[in-house]
């Protein structure tokens, strides 16, 4: 079909999406299904791990693949050729395996020929520097990988698995700071050079910024300047990323930016849009000074007619919303004013984190309405694109947490019913949040459900939740079908800490959670299923709560089941509870007891004397 | 020592519930929270109260997720002293089911008595009553007629608490209550001697003076609530945070928004003790300089700058890394065969026979070849071959219009090379 065509089809609001149904990319294999966030993660990554692996094996073993010829020809399914093609030693060899980015090889070339005496163009010199210096030299091989990995990948993956490699170096900050190692290839190369022009200059500083070595950069740029060479745009701005491991104190640092700029201005270098992300990425490391120099830098901006870029508000949005004072809300929705007028294409690597810091903002303010404008904008023409698989479960999963706490119950339903498993996956916290949500709007029939999605994400052995589940359900008392509902919860909850699983350890019961499960089990008149809990309570070496055992006495008197309200008191007895007598007490009161029974309890009386003392005493 | 918070204040004190245990919302609680807590208190009332245990989860109220730090230090600093009191008045503490109105006065240091502090009105809601009470303190500091006047106050009430403690048992709610109001003895050696240290400092007046204040206020606060029954004063809490806002090491303490403190991480403080919110209403993208540094490129310089040059290995590199930023995987089938169109994977659409053939050349070139024929004989033998020749060309599909070209070519030679044998026949 011809692209207008598909196009025409393919934009997402005339298919209307199925909220239940996961991302495209799983619908191959019902196999590969997620069912949280680190399974969608994972599976995400599956069809590109098998197209390496497939990779892998031609480049391991190119001799059982020698019929590779196609008519027609489809290079896109064809392997790469890595091998260099032209022999021997020459500048036209050399040029061919830095184009191959074959970073030892052609530096070992570089040396032979110089060795032979043949001089090399300064054009070849400095792509060699650019190779060098982008590549950090030395660990070309591991980089290289991984390099060649983000080439082929490119293909189709989301951003953030290509990044992940790449991020850390690019940073440049301080753990990396020994990546670029005293007088490496690079840096003698440059020494030997005949002649050096501007560029030279250019990628050694970018390099070494990249790298690490901001002060060295920063020397480079020195004796740049003393050669009477001008630095091009892309220099500055990483320069400019430098400033933090240059200076130590804020202001300074802000002097040095300042500096830095001026001589953009002298040298006739126009600044880009990353020029400024630069300067305001530095200036989030500046504290104050940060905060009383972004608006000029914005003025700058628009003085000269540069358009923001996502990444620059993202930063802005950092500056002043950095530390828990947020008073200054009106920057964001000044912010968002902005965003929603324009649509975005991506000018600079930072311009991703923009909705996420954003919406954290958001949940920091818990300004709903913000939130909502903000989601409006996500969606707004090509936006949502900025947001892969991992920062769309982030973003989501903030903006239901700021939905639990602050809208209405039916609301935050329709959005979780909406939005559960095809936008997001929950997170234990999301979870947590959201039954908060339901107990606030008083909706706690709802548990059951939540529970069913909870066993679904994989949550049903986190500790917190299934306190904070079993909690909420015993602590008021319901109307019957709920309290059914509760108990079949609590016997899913009871196999949970119950089934030993072969490959991992079941939950460990604690106190409480025991208690509360004994107390729904009571509650739904299941009382031999309460009773094996109450022997629970002994086997780990917990002591139930006076609740608790009221509300098992109180079952086994609506079951009309002496006996086991005869078993509670021995138990209470053996455990030395100062309740026993209490118990004991509404037994022999409030039950039809044969004399069997009666003397049973008499016995226990017996039992418990010295330690009815004790806890006397105890009391006292 | 009286150990309510400010979480009691919030539900007045008749709600008031040790046996809860609450959540601590770190963020602060938002709507709903609050409203969950309020019903949580409310709905499990009944149960038994307990003092000590109820007194330590109090701590830990959910509301003191903002004004943690300094507050709890407070009131830790206080269940330690009331360790130190006699073995009877811990167990009258630990049992009794009454609001437990154990004194703590008798073992608070005397040095700092001074003063008491403003009456509020019990229907002022806790947060006015805070906000008060910081201005209260302001305007105390240097009205120094009303500041004896409530040192005196407080002298008596202090006297009384002593007796108090000599008596010994009087920890009922009621008696302890009524014995306050009762007798009220002064003590001016104190107040000479406090008015004298307030003034007497001459750099950390300012902080010796909140201290003492603060000190007062946990005096006042007590009287307060057992006239009141129970009502809180988080001031305490407060006036040990603005006592030691100077010191940077309480950088990380956060404060609530209105007397939260802009810090500078250099550890300077930038704007001392004023509100921020009066600091950051002038914030805005709108209004400011700009740095003028800059001059806008005019068109042409721009346009010159713009030099011509092979693409580096950094501009490959950023290009794809700013394609990575909103790359997406394809989110339905015809997204996927576009992606794939492009590719090179499936055929471009409409099917066309010559997709894949890319010589550039189209179809009427393969086809109509009698343009080529012009160096050839308009007739005879020769014309009649090469009709036939470019008729089985214009057939052949595997040969490119080059290759027919050059074919024609090769005909044209071979006949003119011929050319004297041919004149010859």
């Amino acid at each position: 079909m011809p692209e207008y065509i598909t196009k025409s089809f393919s934009p997402r609001f005339s298919f209307p999406q199925d909220p239940t149904a996961a991302h495209y990319m799983f619908h191959d294999d019902p196999y590969l299904m997620p069912k949280n966030s680190a399974t969608a993660r994972l599976f995400s990554l599956s069809k590109e791990s098998g197209r390496n692996a497939a990779k892998y094996i031609i480049k391991e073993f190119p001799h059982f693949f020698d019929k590779i010829l196609a008519e027609p020809n489809i290079p896109s399914l064809m392997p790469e050729i890595c091998t260099p093609q032209i022999e021997g030693v020459s500048e036209e060899a050399l040029r061919e395996r830095i184009n191959l980015r074959m970073v030892k090889a052609s530096v070992d070339l570089f040396d032979q020929l110089l060795q032979a005496g043949t001089s090399i163009s300064l054009e070849t010199t400095n792509s060699l520097l650019d190779l060098l210096c982008f590549y950090g030299d030395g660990e070309s091989t591991q980089e290289k990988e991984s390099e060649e990995k983000e080439d082929l990948e490119e293909s189709e993956v989301n951003a953030s698995e290509q990044e992940t490699p790449k991020r850390p170096p690019q940073r440049g900050s301080h753990p990396f700071a020994s990546r670029w190692r005293e007088n490496n290839n690079a840096e003698r190369i440059f020494k030997i050079m005949p002649e050096r022009n501007a560029h030279s200059y250019c990628t050694m500083i970018r390099g070494m910024v990249k790298h690490g070595a901001s002060a060295k950069a920063y020397d480079m740029y020195t004796e740049l300047l003393n050669d009477r060479h001008k630095a091009d745009v892309h220099t500055f701005n990483a320069l400019i990323t430098a400033v933090p491991f240059l200076k130590d104190r804020f202001l300074e640092r802000w002097e040095l930016i300042k500096m830095f700029l001026n001589h953009m201005a002298q040298q006739e270098v126009q600044p880009n849009v990353q020029t400024f992300n630069a300067v305001l990425k530095t200036l989030r490391r500046c504290g104050g000074v940060g905060r009383s120099m972004a608006v000029p830098v914005i003025k700058e901006m628009e003085a000269l007619e540069i358009e923001p870029s996502l990444a620059t508000y993202d930063h802005l949005l950092s500056i002043f919303y950095r530390s828990a004072d947020l008073a200054s809300s009106g920057i964001i929705s000044e912010v968002l004013d902005d965003v929603e007028k324009r649509s975005f294409t991506p000018q600079d690597p930072d311009d991703a984190k923009f909705f996420i810091s954003a919406m954290q903002v958001c949940c920091d303010l818990k300004d709903i309405k913000l939130a909502y404008r903000l989601n409006k904008a996500v969606e707004k023409g090509d936006n949502w694109k900025f947001l892969d698989m991992d920062r769309l479960n982030s973003y989501w999963s903030r903006f239901f947490s700021l939905l639990c706490m602050m809208e209405q119950i039916d609301v935050v339903l329709k959005w979780y019913k909406e939005m559960s498993p095809s936008l997001f996956y929950p997170s234990p916290k999301n979870i947590l949040d959201f039954l908060q949500a339901l107990d606030a709007a008083n909706h706690l029939e709802m548990i059951p459900s939540v529970w069913e999605d909870m066993k679904q994400l994989g949550f049903s052995k986190r500790r917190d939740l299934l306190e904070e589940v079993l909690s909420l359900m015993s602590r008021d008392q319901h109307p019957e079908e709920i309290q059914l509902a509760f108990a079949k919860c609590a016997e899913d909850i009871k196999t949970v800490h119950e089934q030993s699983g072969r490959d991992q350890a079941s939950v460990e019961w604690t106190g409480s959670a025991l208690g509360s499960v004994t107390v729904l089990f009571s509650r739904a008149g299941r009382t031999q299923d309460a009773w094996s809990m109450m022997e629970r309570f002994q086997q780990i070496n917990r002591i139930p709560t006076d609740l608790v055992m009221d509300e098992f006495l109180n079952c086994a008197k609506q079951t009309n089941s002496p006996d086991e309200a005869i078993k509670l008191v021995k138990l209470a007895a053996s455990l030395g509870l100062p309740s026993s007598q209490k118990l004991k007490s509404r037994v022999e009161k409030e039950f039809k007891l044969s004399e069997n029974q009666k003397k049973a309890l008499e016995s226990i009386q017996s039992d418990s004397d010295s330690s009815d003392s004790d806890s006397d005493s105890d009391r006292d | 020592m009286w150990r309510f918070t400010a979480f009691e204040a919030l539900l007045g004190p008749e709600d008031y519930n040790p046996d809860v245990t609450l959540p601590v919302h770190s963020s602060g609680a938002g709507r709903n929270a609050v409203a969950r807590n309020a019903r949580r208190s409310s709905r499990s009332r009944p149960a038994a109260l307990k003092g000590r245990r109820g007194c330590e989860r109090r701590a830990e109220g959910a509301m003191w997720g903002r004004l943690c730090g300094s507050g709890r230090i407070l009131l830790l600093a206080g269940a330690a002293r009331h360790c130190g009191r006699p073995h009877r008045t811990q167990k009258l503490f630990s049992t009794s089911s009454v609001l437990s109105a154990t004194e703590d006065e008798p073992t608070a240091p005397t040095d700092s008595t001074t003063k008491v502090a403003s009456k509020e009105g019990a229907a002022e809601t806790p947060k006015q009553k805070l906000l008060k009470m910081i201005g209260d303190m302001k305007v105390e500091v240097t009205t120094k007629r009303k500041f004896q006047q409530l040192k005196e106050q407080e002298i008596k009430k202090q006297a009384t608490n002593k007796q108090e403690g000599l008596h010994g048992g009087s920890s009922t709610f009621q008696n302890s209550a009524e014995d306050v109001q009762r007798s009220k003895p002064l003590n001016p050696e104190l107040v000479q001697a406090a008015s004298a240290v307030a003034s007497s400092f001459p750099h950390n007046k300012e902080q010796a003076e909140s201290e003492l204040l603060a000190q007062l206020r946990r005096h006042e606060e007590t009287t307060d609530k057992q006239r009141r029954g129970g009502t809180i004063n988080i001031c305490n809490v407060i006036s040990e945070m603005t006592v030691k806002r100077q010191s940077p090491a309480q950088r990380g303490v956060r404060i609530s928004n209105r007397i939260s403190l802009e810090m500078d991480e250099d550890g300077q403080r930038i704007k001392p003790g004023r509100p921020s919110s009066h600091s950051d209403s002038g914030r805005s993208l709108k209004a400011g300089k700009r740095l003028n540094i800059f001059t806008k490129a005019s068109p042409e310089t721009e346009n010159a700058l713009k030099t011509v040059s092979s693409p580096t290995i950094w501009d490959l590199e950023f290009a794809k890394e700013i394609a990575a930023v909103t790359e997406q995987p394809p989110r339905n089938g015809f997204e996927e065969m576009i992606q794939w169109t492009k590719e090179g994977i499936l055929w471009e659409f409409p099917i066309d026979n010559e997709a894949g053939m890319d010589d550039g050349a189209e179809f009427h070139e393969h086809i109509f070849l009698e343009k080529h024929l012009k160096d050839f004989p308009k007739q005879g033998p020769i014309r009649h071959f090469m009709e036939l020749v470019i008729c089985g060309l214009s057939k052949n599909p595997y040969l490119s219009v080059k290759q027919k070209i050059e074919h024609i070519e090769w005909f044209r030679n071979y006949f003119e090379e011929k050319k004297e044998f041919l004149q010859e026949i």
